[in-house]
């Protein structure tokens, strides 16, 4: 496979791991998560200064970055995850703010706007691949254990979750740290396949994608979330369209799909066994028993 | 002293401006129980009205200004129909207009860089630059005519809402849609009003923002901070928005002073996180609890 | 000792004294009724018993165990069940689902299990799931377990509330006015599977009700509420030739 190729795939294993985390965290539980770049950011920085500053070998250095992005979620998360959606909703948009304007002004540790540059390129498509299928995997779990069910039972109806015993903020601050390590790792792989990392890659341009793409496959399907990472990162590579058009698409588009087809385009459909075979049943192929 | 006092004006003259977006914000909010993201395009886009009038078509002031606000309060109502009207109907979640409020303002900031460009913009010179003098103590005369405008404005606003009948139609509908509309409101109406009104205010916070500062694309991040300031007066309230909104204003313009420019936003996120936690209702607003 | 008790239970929001000092002793066992008119304090009370609001004043006491302001996802650990007033079911899920989530006590697998599957799991999920379907035929759901909750008709969303509750054991069940929107056919319905459910289930059972027939013709001890206060508490005979309790209800549709 050209080299070309190959970087798009890590690129989409890159914003699958990053999208996996919103998918349980917004899409699952219902937590309007629109500062996920601050994640990204975090992991980013933390495991680049540990491999450049440091000497840290690169695959301690990617778990220190999602270690020191899950603490930051329990730290923000206190105060918020009690808050109603929209509340919540913009304050991880100010978190987000917050860490563009802390990398931007630490200048000596992170480089400030100009970034920290020649990063080891650590990142391999085995790697990225590799933690992308494991990632799908443990959401996968997740999502179908009594655990996930309690998470959709708190995005479903919170009151009535709290009323059978579920203890909804534990929940919260469960999800929002599991999407924190996602994000965490996405960002450190990132920089190490990227090479540089600046802030202006962790902006609220790339929280916007990472939602569009959760909205875009479906808020509540898994399945979905892989396909918009396929789609949405591999569709403007190929297609070259200049950047900017590409996010008039995106606003356009998360407006047209609220008003059309607010499930997005798999809705709460699973790629399962059971799902496909009730598939072809449907379209009238062969004979199947029940 | 000369300062102090220079920061405290520069800080009401900011916290005008915030005051200005601050209000169509809670309008919207306090209407449809929703946080309008699209609120910052309109406020920019009424910036860039309002420097198009002045350059492109040269017209004087007093004409362009109006021409901003109107562009801007219509260019809210467009945005409610087609971004959220066909949601609203369906009776969707609240969830669906909050998101369908940033598909609208990540169309209209890109839009607008595609389109205009992503340069920043300088206004004109539209009123001297002379500072007013009173004695030894300067004051800014660009403030104080963003404070007189800012101040007409709401009192204006203020007039319409609780002092016309269709400002009485407004805030019943704010209590209940349903009961207003069941006493003959029309509720499609007096959305449409509320959007011309979010948005013409918006506009015109937009303007004096670019007459003191700039214009740019990605202006409509201000609404973060009408949106703290919001919060801090209570979620809701017309003159909480206002009340938050100065407080804002002038307490980060000092944490901006005497600490550095970039702790100002810094501060402004901590002051929200603060309230939130402290006093989630605001200053002036009160918490309602879901009905169980 | 009694099974729950509530002592001078007040809340007020801002001016309105929502409850005012209001308090019962229930028994192990019994069958409660708390009734009254619109707007006087009942679902208030359920809401101060599992922890929705912190009282004013007053105290509450769960098996001789003060809960008072505790948590709700506690209270419920603890064997206090409810059903809403406007039906809370978790309109995505299956009734099967809606259930097999509040079967809590037969599954304690940790989210590690959760992320990473283990035999234990296995065993824990299988049992959710005997139990569930257990649970729904006793309440005559069985045959619609796999579709979505929001789809089935009213009647059967207020037995799968209950079903619901159910599923978690409790020791204490919180029904408030679970014959609303009934026609009488349906309330008749309601009342014996109540019935049945209370001896059963081995249950205490404390209902706000406002239709007459149902509370008259299940509760043992019924207290009326008015404008938060009780006004008067009895059996259903008393209560029903109780002069107070007439003037309240006057006008009154029922």
């Amino acid at each position: 496979m050209s080299q070309y190729y190959v970087g798009i795939l890590i690129l989409i294993c890159i914003n699958l791991l990053a999208v996996l985390g919103l998918s349980l965290m917004t899409g699952f539980t219902g937590l309007f998560n629109f500062g996920q770049a601050g994640f990204l950011a975090v992991g980013a920085y933390t495991a680049t200064i540990l491999t450049t500053h440091y000497a840290i070998p690169f695959l301690p250095a990617l778990a220190a970055g999602m270690a020191v992005s899950v603490l930051t979620s329990f730290i923000i998360g206190y105060p918020t995850l009690r808050l109603k959606g929209d509340y919540f909703a913009i304050a991880t948009l100010g978190f987000a703010e917050v860490v563009r304007l802390l990398v931007e002004n630490l200048e000596k540790l992170t480089g400030g706007s100009r970034g920290i540059p020649r990063i080891p390129t650590n990142t391999s498509l085995p790697l990225a691949l590799g933690a992308s299928i494991i990632a799908l995997w443990l959401v996968a779990n997740y999502v179908s254990s009594r655990h996930g069910r309690n998470c959709v039972a708190v995005r479903e109806d919170e009151l009535a979750a709290e009323s059978i015993g579920v203890d909804s903020f534990r929940y919260k601050q469960v999800v929002f740290a599991i999407n924190a390590a996602l994000g965490g790792l996405s960002g450190g792989l990132l920089a190490h396949y990227v090479g540089f990392i600046q802030p202006s890659m962790f902006s609220t341009i790339k929280s916007t994608e990472l939602i569009v793409m959760v909205i875009f496959g479906g808020m509540h399907s898994l399945t979905g979330a892989v396909f918009s990472a396929i789609v949405l990162t591999s569709l403007p590579e190929l297609l070259r369209t200049a950047q900017a058009w590409r996010l008039v698409a995106y606003g356009a588009l998360v407006v047209l799909i609220m008003v059309a087809r607010p499930e997005g385009l798999m809705g709460s459909w699973e790629l399962t066994p059971a799902n496909i075979k009730a598939l072809f049943k449907k379209s009238g192929s062969a004979e199947e028993g029940e | 002293m000369n300062t102090i006092l220079q920061q405290v004006i520069n800080g009401v003259s900011i916290g005008s401006v915030y005051a200005l977006i601050a209000v169509g914000y809670s309008l919207v909010y306090s209407i449809l129980k929703f946080s309008n993201f699209a609120h910052g395009g309109v406020l920019m886009l009424g910036s860039y009205f309002g420097f198009f009038a002045l350059t492109l078509l040269n017209l004087p002031f007093w004409l362009a200004l109006p021409l901003a606000i109107v562009g801007a309060g219509l260019l809210g109502i467009v945005n409610e129909r087609l971004a959220y009207r066909p949601i609203r109907i369906r009776n969707s979640p609240l969830l669906y207009l909050m998101i369908s409020s940033l598909g609208a303002s990540i169309f209209l900031e890109n839009f607008t860089i595609v389109t205009i460009g992503p340069n920043f913009r300088t206004y004109p010179d539209v009123f001297p630059i002379q500072p007013f003098m009173i004695g030894e103590l300067s004051i800014g005369r660009l403030d104080v005519i963003i404070m007189v405008i800012a101040a007409i404005s709401m009192a204006l606003l203020t007039w319409i809402i609780y002092g016309t009948r269709i400002g009485n139609a407004v805030r019943a509908t704010s209590y209940d849609m349903r009961v207003a509309s069941l006493m003959g409101i029309n509720p499609d109406a007096i959305v449409a009003l509320v959007f011309f009104l979010a948005g013409a205010s918006a506009g015109l916070g937009g303007v004096l923002f670019g007459i003191k500062y700039t214009v740019w694309p990605q202006m409509g991040i201000l609404t973060l901070k009408a949106f703290i300031a919001a919060v801090v007066g209570g979620l809701g309230s017309l003159p909480g928005a206002v009340l938050g909104a100065m407080v804002l204003g002038v307490t980060e313009t000092f944490a901006a002073a005497f600490v550095s420019s970039a702790f100002r936003d810094l501060f402004s996120y901590a002051l929200m996180i603060i309230i939130i936690v402290v006093r989630p209702g605001g200053l002036l607003g009160t918490v309602t609890g879901e009905k169980a | 000792m009694a099974l729950l008790n509530i002592e001078d239970l007040t809340k007020d929001f801002g001016g309105v004294r929502a409850v005012d000092h209001f308090s019962q002793e229930l028994e192990k066992g019994g069958l409660y009724a708390i009734i009254g008119p619109n707007g006087a304090g009942k679902t208030t009370i359920f809401n101060l018993i599992t922890g929705i609001y912190k009282p004013s004043e007053g105290r509450i006491y769960f098996e001789d165990e003060e809960i008072t302001g505790r948590p709700t996802h506690e209270i419920a650990q603890k064997g206090i069940a409810r059903t809403f007033q406007n039906i809370r079911l978790f309109s995505d899920f299956s009734v099967r689902d809606n259930v097999r989530t509040a079967c809590s006590r037969y599954a304690s697998y940790s989210i590690l299990e959760g992320l990473i599957p283990t035999p234990r799991r296995a065993r824990e999920e299988k049992e959710l799931a005997d139990r569930s379907s257990r649970l729904l035929e006793l309440v005559g759901l069985s045959n619609r377990a796999d579709e979505l909750s929001k789809n089935l008709p009213y009647g059967h969303q207020r037995r799968l509330e209950i079903a619901r509750a159910l599923a978690q054991e409790p020791v204490l069940l919180l029904l408030d006015e679970p014959a609303a929107g009934m026609n009488p056919d349906e309330t008749v319905d309601l009342m014996e599977f109540i019935e049945e459910i209370h001896e059963t289930f081995d249950l205490t059972i404390l209902l706000i009700e406002h239709h007459m027939e149902v509370v008259m013709g299940l509760a043992d001890d019924i207290v009326v509420i008015d404008f938060g206060r009780t006004i008067a508490q009895g059996t259903p005979e008393e209560v029903q030739s109780n002069p107070t309790v007439i003037e309240a209800y006057l006008g009154e549709e029922d």
